[in-house]
């Protein structure tokens, strides 16, 4: 490939020679990539020019003469790769001249080049100019930004202005640390230059563009074709635009803190990361430009000027002139912070009602909006509306928002946001569920208004206070969102799409939006929840009036609907905690002193007196369809977490004589009476009651409803028994009971999803929580457990099992009762702990036999291991000594026996994907074994048996590297790429090193060298975290070796050394092997700067150990550098790596540390030559 | 959950044949089914419903455990499907006859001359190969309904 380097030295022809062809030769590359011919070379072509040395005249040259765009457009960015690669190296002349002709070419050519070249050229100047910007002088700088300025402000005529703000526009997003290129430099120099151009630049450069725009809005306004000059706004508007977006930092000198009292304005950042809205916080400093210069007045004048021209030719409501106008529009809308004075929000009200004035003839009357947008009208100026009305919520106080509209009209912002939203759920009903439509995203948009407004964030749990307008709205707009949506419901219930079937599809599909209607809900609470029962009362009846002699779908389907919405308005989500009562249920209803007339109590009864008739198997059969029992169970269980038995209340109660205190506030409302009527001293009982019932029933009576079940058992069971005060009363409940029984012996519950009994029994053994002493609450297990762990012992001790186990039948029992025990060993705690140990203990001889008999059936061995896993894991910390010793040789033979069976096996089938499966059962397999390796290993870490094992004669080390040992040779490298088992592979190689090194030299060969492999392997993952564990192990071992042979003891031995291997071969012992390559890692490769500390830890030991080898590599490396600069640089650098610092031999905590910072010095000096050349 | 049900000594040779009834609900991905007749690997389960208010069917997707094919079938979740009766037999090789029959030792003593060598090269040559080279090699025979086939070998170290 020939050089591109510029100039020879034959003169001025040669020269000129030189050039020409450099540019035929890029210009025939740029050609031949656009057509497809031999593209490889054709980008190799075009990166020896970026890549030679000092490119610059050859560039200059292509960007002045070359025909092909495309070529100046390679020259521009090769002249930017070029200088920033050799910034260092240039003069200061060399630098600003580079800058000089990208910015002067740029204008020279203004309109008459294409556009992507010149974007480009511009581009790189501001990349350049920024790359200089702590070279330049101050002079320098002004000198090119005059020529800016003489440009943007049109002087030189309509295309150089355009060019002027299109290079503005590079220079800031080149220096906004998001959107800027890293060449190659630290943070520290970005945030220095954001600052710095924050501070010195920003207003200015605001300043020209907008009297840019100013000159050139005359002209649009005054005639239909000024295209250039439309363009030129555009630009203009985009960057004003742009700066705006900037993340301002120094707005209130330094000050982050503000006083939130002050006035309506709320100041809260974090609202902006839940809406799409990003609030413009650009300080104090720009209040005289941004707010009393008076550009918003005229940025809404030109827009209406606009806007009357969408008819004409040339505009519409989505030129890109409108856009960008409305844009900056809802930019000024979401102004906020400390750019406003603290006058009690005057100003900003006067500066919202100024922008809101502007806006409402985009969105009112909203009912002809729709109706234009429905006749073909394009929507976004209507959207852009709905989210100047979510910026103004954000930055606003409810009050605030509420006040804005009501200056220039007889009613507030609450009733006009409240009929916007009716009119577009109006128009969205008459559209198909699936169709993407506008009135879809306003929704949404108007959603987000509601919650930004009813749910700020900062003022955690308190509530806000509406003004009445905006209550009365919130109830409007509640009533028509129910009826809506129930319209849509009883449309929807025969179709028969299979996607929006499930409860849980259609509950995260409408998750937030149902949560923001409970929001609605709750600001006009007084109105819902009798809404709600209404509407509740009003179907239960239809149902039972119709008594079969009509289809009740569309009732159903109703229902559905009601009970997730009331679910969503009654109670929160608990996210695995204890939700409170909402608040505004508390506050709310201090009348009805009486609970059996308390508006909540009664909506609540409603339904749960709905669902108890679902244990009716005539009305069962009749309307209680699966899926109405799915929506049934899920508000049942997210009803109890909050209010069934409160733990709250039964505190309360007990301390019921210390009135006075804080819960006095809460008890004014009727949060207490809801909670009272449902705690354990009045209703509670008998609500725990119907529930289990009711769960039972979906159990029994809806065969094969895996989804119903699965929600039962996950959602409701789960949810119940996470909670001790319910625990204690279920376990007295005859009905628990009954579920327990026939739990262990009915038929119809081994029919259950073999995961759900997994969860059941689970539930049930967890419930025994309940009981106040550990006696009864084993003897409860003991009762649940024992007819399972019988059955199993019998299966397995059949005299023909070998025949019968691979009967369908006996698979499904087997995997039935393996699940079963799965999940009660899961659910071990220290009150249970003793009869979960028997009911392992019980069945251990069973399993290995098991184990033998469905060798080939993967399925049952898998549930197999993970059930000795998950009991082992909840049982070893507890266990004896002697007990222990039991597990452990148990657990040695299950081993021995799994490898026996797996070892050398291969699985042959003409499907692809059994194949697949068959690896990816394997794998499982392996990850359960190293997980019971792991939970042994935690035995010498927790341990809350009375005497110690090691009297016992058990070393958990031993046991755990025989095991590895075992486990090891079925763990190919193939299997290491499955991300679990490779992480948990080397997480417990690691931890064995590390912390059990002695055992290492214990190891055979083979055993030895499986190890190394693995960590050679690991060494070079792509998992950042698999390197660091591996690094671990070196330093352990390596540390290790050191201190032993240093006291003159053993060490790793015969490991450490070299050898001669079966074959003949010398091979290098294992810290020689480990110095090389972590070496070579370390100075040529790609890896995490993370790992950089965990690797000098691990290099300083290996250093230590094999100090004769390091001094050959570092030899061999000095040797290696041609050039004599980079080789005594070299030379220096290993010099200092092992002796500045006062680094000395010994292995401490100091040294490390030394050593670490040694490390890093030394990779900054001589990794980046030692790279490239 | 008694066992009586689960005695057939008196039809040990049909048990190769045999299928049970079991519901499709409690049919799970990696267990067995019968489709279209033939035995299948079920390799994903679906569950839908027979309208919005209606009760829930199984969608089964399996793969012919024997020819590798691929097969669906619907089935209401509370009805019963067919689950074949799948045994796999380990016996050790002694040798590869030339007209494509593999003579296999069993665990009695006696030896067992049917088993045909599988068609696809592939896998005959993983069997050839791992014979050539001398290897002790356990062929693990798997059969249902009828159908027999060598679904796995292992190599128990060399002879």
């Amino acid at each position: 490939m020939q050089g591109f380097a510029g100039g020879g030295d034959g003169g001025a022809a040669a020269e000129l020679a030189h050039l020409q062809s450099t540019m035929r030769a890029i210009e025939a590359a740029c050609t031949s990539i656009q057509m497809h011919l031999n593209p490889a070379a054709a980008e190799a072509t075009i990166l020896s020019l970026s890549r030679s040395p000092q490119p610059y005249k050859a560039c200059q040259f292509i960007l002045e003469n070359a025909q092909v765009a495309n070529a100046r457009f390679q020259a521009a960015g090769s002249i930017r790769d070029a200088a920033t690669r050799e910034w260092a190296f240039l003069t200061a002349e060399d630098r600003r001249s580079l800058v000089s002709f990208c910015l002067g070419f740029a204008m020279q050519h203004a309109g008459s080049l294409e556009g992507y070249v010149l974007a480009k050229v511009s581009s790189v100047a501001a990349q350049l100019l920024k790359r200089g910007w702590h070279d330049f002088s101050t002079a320098e700088k002004e000198t090119f930004f005059h020529q800016i300025k003489q440009a943007s402000l049109g002087i030189h005529g309509i295309h150089v202005q355009f060019t002027g703000i299109n290079f503005l526009e590079s220079l800031v997003s080149e220096f906004s640390p998001s959107t800027s290129s890293a060449m190659g430099l630290p943070r520290e120099f970005h945030e220095q230059c954001r600052r710095s151009l924050e501070l010195d630049y920003l207003k200015v450069f605001y300043c020209w563009t907008r009297d840019a725009a100013l000159s050139v809005a005359n002209k649009i306004t005054g005639s239909d074709s000024a295209v250039d000059e439309v363009k030129v706004c555009t630009a203009a508007l985009c960057l004003i635009l742009q700066i705006l977006n900037w993340e301002f930092q120094c707005n209130s000198n330094g000050k982050k803190g503000v006083n939130v009292f002050s006035s309506g304005i709320r100041h809260d950042t974090a609202l902006s990361n839940r809406t799409e809205c990003i609030l413009v916080q650009p300080g104090p400093g720009w209040r005289d430009i941004l707010i009393s210069s008076g550009d918003i007045v005229w940025l809404l004048n030109l827009y209406t000027a606009l806007r009357r021209k969408f008819s004409h030719e040339g505009f519409s409501i989505d030129c890109p002139i409108a856009v960008s106008a409305r844009k900056l529009i809802l930019q000024y809308c979401s102004l906020t912070g400390t750019i406003f004075p603290s006058d009690n929000g005057q100003l900003q009200e006067h500066h919202l009602l100024q922008l809101l004035s502007g806006i409402i003839p985009w969105i009112e009357p909203p009912d002809l909006v729709s109706k234009q947008i429905e006749c073909g009208k394009s929507e976004s100026e209507m959207l852009d509306g709905c989210r100047a009305l979510l910026a103004m919520a954000t930055v606003t106080s409810p009050t605030m928002f509420n006040q804005l509209l009501k200056s220039i009209r007889p009613f507030g912002t609450f009733t006009l946001l409240s009929t916007l939203m009716c009119e577009v759920i109006k128009v969205l009903m008459t559209k198909g569920p699936d169709e993407e439509t506008w009135s879809w995203e306003a929704r949404d948009i108007l959603l987000d208004t509601w919650t930004a407004l009813l749910m700020p964030l900062d003022s955690a749990g308190g509530i806000v206070l509406l003004p009445p307008e905006g209550v009365d709205a919130a109830a409007t707009l509640f009533a028509y969102i129910v009826e809506s949506e129930l319209k849509a419901a009883s449309a929807s219930a025969f179709n028969d799409d299979s996607d929006s079937d499930y409860l849980h599809t259609s509950i995260s599909a409408m998750d937030e939006r149902l949560s923001s209607y409970a929001l609605i809900a709750r600001a006009a609470i007084d109105f819902a929840i009798p809404l709600l029962t209404r509407h509740c009362t009003e179907r239960f009846s239809r149902l039972h009036q119709g008594g079969g002699s009509f289809d009740p779908t569309e009732t159903l389907e109703e229902l559905y609907s009601l009970l997730l919405i009331t679910g969503h308005v009654l109670a929160d989500e608990g996210e695995g905690e204890t939700p409170l009562v909402p608040t505004a249920i508390q506050r709310h209803f201090a009348d009805f002193v009486e609970p059996d007339k308390n508006p909540v109590v009664i909506l609540c009864c409603s339904i749960i007196g709905f669902a108890e008739q679902s244990l009716n198997p005539e009305s069962r059969s009749s309307f209680f369809s699966p899926r109405l029992m799915e929506a049934i169970i899920w508000f049942l269980a997210r009803w109890s977490q909050t209010y069934l038995m409160s733990p709250e209340e039964s505190q309360d109660s007990s301390y019921s004589s210390k009135a006075g205190n804080v819960h006095q506030v809460q008890s004014i409302g009727s949060g207490r009476t809801v909670l009272r009527y449902f705690s354990e001293y009045d209703h509670g009982k008998t609500v725990l009651d119907i529930i289990v019932r009711v769960a039972m029933a979906t159990f029994m009576s809806y065969p094969g409803e895996k989804f119903l079940q699965g929600l039962t058992c996950y959602q409701l069971l789960h949810a119940l028994v996470r909670q001790k005060n319910i625990c204690i009363h279920l376990v007295t409940l005859k009905s628990w009971s009954q579920l327990a029984t026939a739990f262990a012996n009915e038929k119809t519950l081994f029919l259950l999803n073999a995961s759900h009994q997994k969860s059941v029994a689970q539930t049930l053994v967890l419930s025994a929580s309940g009981f106040r002493d550990s006696e009864p609450a084993n003897q409860y297990v003991r009762n649940l457990m024992g007819h399972m762990t019988t059955y199993l012992v019998e299966i397995s001790s059949k005299n023909d099992l070998k025949r019968v186990a691979e009967q369908p039948d006996i698979i499904l029992s087997v995997t039935c009762l393996l699940e079963r025990l799965r999940g009660a060993a899961s659910a071990s705690e220290p009150r249970m702990q003793k009869s979960i140990y028997e009911m392992g203990f019980s069945i251990l001889n069973s399993t290995l036999i098991l184990l033998e008999a469905y060798k080939h059936e993967s399925a049952v061995i898998y549930l197999l291991l993970k059930f000795v896993v998950e009991w082992v894991e909840g049982q070893i910390t507890y266990l004896e000594a002697q007990e222990t010793k039991v597990v452990i040789d148990y657990c040695m033979r299950l081993l021995q026996l799994y490898s026996s069976h797996n070892i050398g096996k291969i699985s042959l089938s003409l499907s692809s994907s059994l194949l697949n499966d068959a690896k990816t059962e394997k794998y499982k397999d392996l990850r359960a074994l190293l997980q019971l390796l792991s939970s042994l290993c935690s035995k010498d870490l927790v341990d809350f048996s009375s005497d110690s094992l090691e009297a016992h004669g058990t070393s958990i080390s031993q046991v755990v590297f025989y095991g590895l040992h075992i486990v090891t040779p079925l763990i190919s490298l193939e299997l290491l790429k499955y991300p679990k088992l490779c992480r948990d592979y080397f997480s417990l190689l690691s931890h064995m090193l590390e912390v059990y090194p002695e055992m290492v030299g214990q190891l055979n060969n083979e055993a030895f060298s499986h190890i190394l492999e693995t960590l050679e392997f690991g060494l070079h993952h792509q998992d950042s975290e698999v390197v660091n564990m591996c690094l671990r192990a070196l330093r352990a071992l390596a540390s290790y070796h050191y201190k032993e042979t240093a006291s003159g003891k053993m060490g790793l031995g015969s490991h450490a050394s070299s050898l001669r291997n079966p074959k003949g071969e010398l091979q290098e012992g294992i810290f020689s092997r480990f110095l090389r390559k972590t070496l070579q890692l370390l100075l040529f490769e790609d890896y995490s700067p993370d790992l950089v500390g965990a690797a000098a830890d691990a290099l300083f030991p290996l250093i230590l150990c094999e100090q004769g080898l390091y001094q050959k590599l570092g030899n061999e490396l000095i040797e290696r550098q041609a050039n004599q600069t980079f080789k005594s640089r070299l030379t220096n650098a290993l010099q200092s790596l092992t002796s500045s610092n006062q680094l000395s031999c010994t292995l401490d905590r100091m040294n490390y540390q030394r050593f670490r910072k040694n490390l890093t010095n030394f990779l900054i000096e001589v990794r980046g030559f030692l790279r490239i050349v | 959950m008694s066992d009586e049900e689960h005695h057939f000594e008196s039809k040990a040779d049909a048990g190769a044949s045999k299928t049970y009834p079991q519901q499709a609900g409690t049919i799970r991905k990696n267990g067995y089914i019968v489709i279209k007749n033939r035995p299948c690997k079920v390799v994903e389960v679906s569950t839908s419903k027979t309208g919005k208010h209606g009760h829930a069917k199984c969608h089964f997707v399996g793969i012919d455990i024997f020819n590798g094919k691929k097969l669906e079938d619907i089935v209401p979740s509370s009805h019963n499907c067919d689950v074949p009766h799948v045994t796999r037999t380990d016996y050790q090789l002694i040798d590869i006859s030339e007209d494509g029959f593999l003579s296999l030792l069993t665990e009695n003593g006696s030896t067992k001359d049917d088993l045909r060598l599988p068609t696809d090269e592939t896998l005959l040559a993983q069997i050839k190969d791992g014979f050539a080279e001398g290897k002790d090699l356990v062929v693990t025979a798997m059969s249902s309904m009828g159908e027999e086939q060598i679904c796995a070998l292992k190599d128990i170290g060399p002879k």
